[in-house]
């Protein structure tokens, strides 16, 4: 089992011996049961630092405002950012490696192995404490979690409540670091892409029923995309803030610029707004389930995007992550792609 | 809608034209430079303003004016197609072929099909927005 | 007016409302909102609150402000869209978001009478559920100035008395709810009362109130505008919308034109909720954008909910839900940060 003190004195190292900027890791809170990212910058400060099943955000996420930070700096600190990243994030690292958003100099990778285990899904914990509340989320050995509350501490098999991504998970220990803490545990996960077959097997008006009901919740918070570390455009394709207005711009022109999708949450908009994301996610999500969890309205995100991974396997032989080598999905293209679909 | 490649397809559509090949009036076509240059916002778009189908056709494999264009677009397309099928619209709706400039025939002939495959589905109603 | 009804004969009363459209909390897979419904499975079961407040029914997050076409002769014909006289009851407000519409009748009906939003207002009656123990951890409405039972903003209070509701009307709207229920009601009696009174006291001091002090907050703020102290809190915000779409207070929106045709020229107007979290918030068309950075955008809700608006109208813009800690996907909590605020400095 990974010992957090071991995760404090790497980062306290790091930033003693000046090699890290700031690092960014989870912290928790005293009356909280889930973990929060974290910013530290001195050396003591990384007494804060925990590892625990709570540990669900990918923090890569914030390496895009890093690099929006240092565009903004006349003279920017070229020290790399420290990072603590899960198996799952490393993959992401890897996506931006390879899409050189960032290069590999600009982070220190501190990597945590989640072992046999993985995070947790706030809502089935929730479910399962049935109105009593969690104190902390602790490993334990043999798969299993601990949780303290307010009348003891209940020992629950990890399967019960871990995050659904976990339990099909492929990568559970970083594949990309600068240290890494934890064993490298194979774990056989589930079969690959049920939900996704699952779903598959549906006729088309029940998939159409679906969707329609879980996108017309769709607020446009635009969680999903705030979230997501391979979502760092400057522009998105819903802003459309790029149009340059003059004293000359005629009233012609600003009603014949192109919106791809219109700002109100109307079911063809959103519709629209989520099939243009998983079309940019393709070849690029590592289902690290952020998206789903930060939705306000409880939309099934992974389940689109887990379609484009399964389709990226299969057609393409491809997989998100793996390689920082690897062109990119839709950059590319083999002899041998599929055309029974083409007349 | 029908987004066709300027060097190929909608030579080819041309050709069926002068040809006074008789097909349905359907298709609306729309002349890109490559089928690779077909964004899925086009698609997108043209089944959110009301299209009751989308076509993109393009060179043959190896015929592509600009080389490797429609090695991208078989790509980009794949995913586009399975995608709009994942979302519960149907498969028929949107297609993908390749057509060569010479091919005016073959050109009436899938805008028959296609015309004959979506008219029992009826208007499309799903992706459309609303007025 | 006060009158006691046995919970059995809620159905009955509902059924002398079929004149108003009735919006109730509706569950669908583990997550409540308010929506157009005919049954009140709410309030048996454990029920906290909606994800969305009731904002959403009288401010809807998207409405056509007016249409225009061009005709055949060349004229451009404007169409003002008013909402349509509709009679609404929303079953189930707590009392934060009732205030909370209070706080938006200062905004809207201010220098300036917003029709489309008083019109919906004024054809709403809100018949609020008292929170006899906090709805979620996160509830602070008493150290924004509210009370688990304040009638603020609500035309009828219903107090869960375990089988039975008592139910307090103050306004005009609620006393017509009351008068439609005619004899399914029972006038309270003094047993009835004095528990009344206790609920009300025991569900006040349930709440942890983690936030004190709060009068200080604006005068410390005015001193803040330019500290570092935001860059420090926003560094893990990741900027999406959560917070201010959820807020029952939170009122900014956006107004555009979607074109449908050029020619001839047709379309609507309409009017969306935005949020000054959204980088492009305050984006001038010349480029320049005065809040380009996480914590100017914090700094700004912060401000505007706690300086800005106490100085137009001497209330908080804020009236302690709670959605916005338990949503953040990154944990941001409001009050943490008022905390650190009120102790700046010293």
């Amino acid at each position: 089992m990974v010992n957090p003190e071991e995760l404090k004195n790497e980062a306290k190292k790091a930033l003693k011996e000046g090699k890290v900027k700031y690092i960014i890791g989870y912290r928790k809170k005293p009356e909280e049961s889930m973990a929060t990212p974290a910013f530290i910058r001195r050396a003591e400060d990384s007494e804060i630092l925990i590892w625990d099943p709570t540990c669900v955000h990918n923090l890569v996420r914030f390496l895009s405002d890093e690099k929006r930070r240092r565009k903004r700096e006349k003279n920017p600190e070229q020290r790399p950012v420290g990072i603590v990243i899960k198996g799952c994030d490393s993959r992401a690292i890897n996506v931006l490696l390879q899409e050189k958003f960032i290069a590999r100099e600009d982070v220190y990778l501190i990597g945590i192995s989640c072992e046999d285990n993985g995070v947790i899904d706030e809502k089935k914990l929730r479910k399962k404490l049935n109105g009593r509340k969690a104190k902390r989320v602790d490993f334990k050995e043999g798969q299993e979690l601990i949780i303290e509350t307010e009348e003891g501490k209940i020992f629950l098999p990890a399967k019960e409540i871990l995050a659904e991504r976990c339990l099909e998970c492929k990568v559970n220990f970083p594949i990309v670091y600068d240290v890494l803490l934890g064993d490298k545990t194979k774990r056989k996960p589930e079969k690959e892409f049920a939900s996704v077959e699952k779903f598959d097997s549906l006729s088309t008006s029940q998939k159409w029923d679906f969707w329609k009901n879980q996108l017309e919740k769709c607020i446009r918070c635009y969680a999903c995309r705030s979230v997501c570390p391979m979502c760092y455009c400057d522009e998105c394709v819903v802003d459309t803030i790029s149009f340059a207005v003059s004293a000359d711009t005629t009233a012609e022109e600003k009603a014949n610029k192109i919106k791809w999708i219109e700002k109100s949450p109307v079911l063809s908009e959103n519709i629209v707004y989520h099939m243009v994301r998983a079309i940019h996610l393709a070849g690029r999500c590592v289902d690290c389930g952020e998206c789903e969890r930060a939705c306000p309205v409880n939309i099934p995100l992974r389940l689109l995007n887990n379609k484009m991974e399964k389709e990226a396997k299969e057609l393409f032989g491809y997989e998100a992550g793996l390689d920082s080598q690897q062109p990119s999905l839709v950059a590319c293209f083999r002899d041998e792609d599929p055309q029974d679909f083409i007349r | 809608m029908a987004f066709l490649c300027k060097w190929c397809s909608s030579a080819g559509s041309d050709l069926a034209g002068v040809s006074r090949m008789e097909y349905p009036p359907n298709a609306v076509p729309i002349t890109v430079m490559c089928s690779g240059s077909v964004s899925p916002l086009y698609i997108f778009n043209a089944f959110k303003r009301g299209a009751d189908g989308v076509l993109v056709s393009g060179c043959h494999p190896g015929d592509c004016h600009y080389i490797k264009g429609n090695y991208y677009a078989r790509r980009r397309i794949a995913l586009v197609k399975k995608l709009l099928e994942f979302i519960g619209l149907e498969p028929q709706r949107f297609q993908m072929s390749w057509v060569s400039a010479a091919e005016g025939l073959k050109y009436t002939q899938i805008i028959k099909d296609f015309v004959k495959e979506i008219k029992p589905l009826g208007p499309q109603t799903k992706l459309r927005r609303e007025k | 007016m006060d009158k006691v009804l046995h919970k059995k004969a809620l159905p009955k009363w509902l059924k002398e409302l079929e004149s108003y459209e009735i919006y109730a909390p509706q569950e669908n897979d583990d997550l409540w909102s308010f929506e157009l419904v005919k049954s009140f499975e709410f309030l048996d079961s454990n029920y906290s609150n909606c994800i969305q407040s009731p904002k959403k029914i009288i401010f809807p997050q998207t409405e056509t402000l007016l249409k225009f076409e061009r005709l055949e002769n060349g004229k451009l014909e404007v169409e003002e869209q008013l909402p349509e006289d509709r009679k609404k009851v929303i079953f189930g407000v707590r009392p934060c978001d009732a205030k909370a519409l209070t706080l938006m009748d200062k905004v809207f009906t201010g220098d300036f009478e917003d029709l489309y939003y008083t019109k919906r207002r004024n054809q709403t009656t809100l018949v609020g559920l008292g929170c006899n123990t906090p709805p979620s951890p996160q509830c602070f409405c008493v150290s924004v100035g509210g009370s688990p039972h304040s009638n603020e903003g609500l035309d009828i209070l219903m107090t869960d008395l375990e089988d039975k509701y008592y139910l307090q009307s103050f306004t005009a709207k609620g006393n017509e709810l009351l008068i439609l229920g005619k004899n399914i009601f029972e006038e309270p009696n003094p047993d009835e009362k004095s528990m009344l009174k206790r609920i009300h006291q025991e569900a006040k001091n349930k709440f942890k109130t983690k936030l004190r002090e709060i009068e200080k907050i604006p005068d410390k703020l005015k001193g803040m505008f330019d500290s570092s102290f935001w860059d420090e809190e926003a560094m893990s915000c990741i900027r999406c919308g959560i917070c201010t779409y959820l807020c029952p207070t939170c009122h900014c929106f956006d107004i555009n034109d979607e074109v449908y045709s050029t020619s001839s020229l047709r379309g609507k107007r309409i009017r969306t909720w935005d949020t000054c979290q959204f980088p492009d918030f305050t984006m001038h068309s010349s480029g320049h954008n005065p809040r380009p950075d996480k914590a100017s955008r914090l700094r700004q809700r912060i401000f505007h909910k706690f300086q800005y608006f106490v100085e137009k109208f001497n209330a908080y813009q804020c009236t302690g839900c709670g959605r916005c800690i338990s949503k953040c996907p990154v944990g941001i909590d409001i009050t943490e940060i008022l905390e650190k605020v009120k102790n700046y400095g010293s």
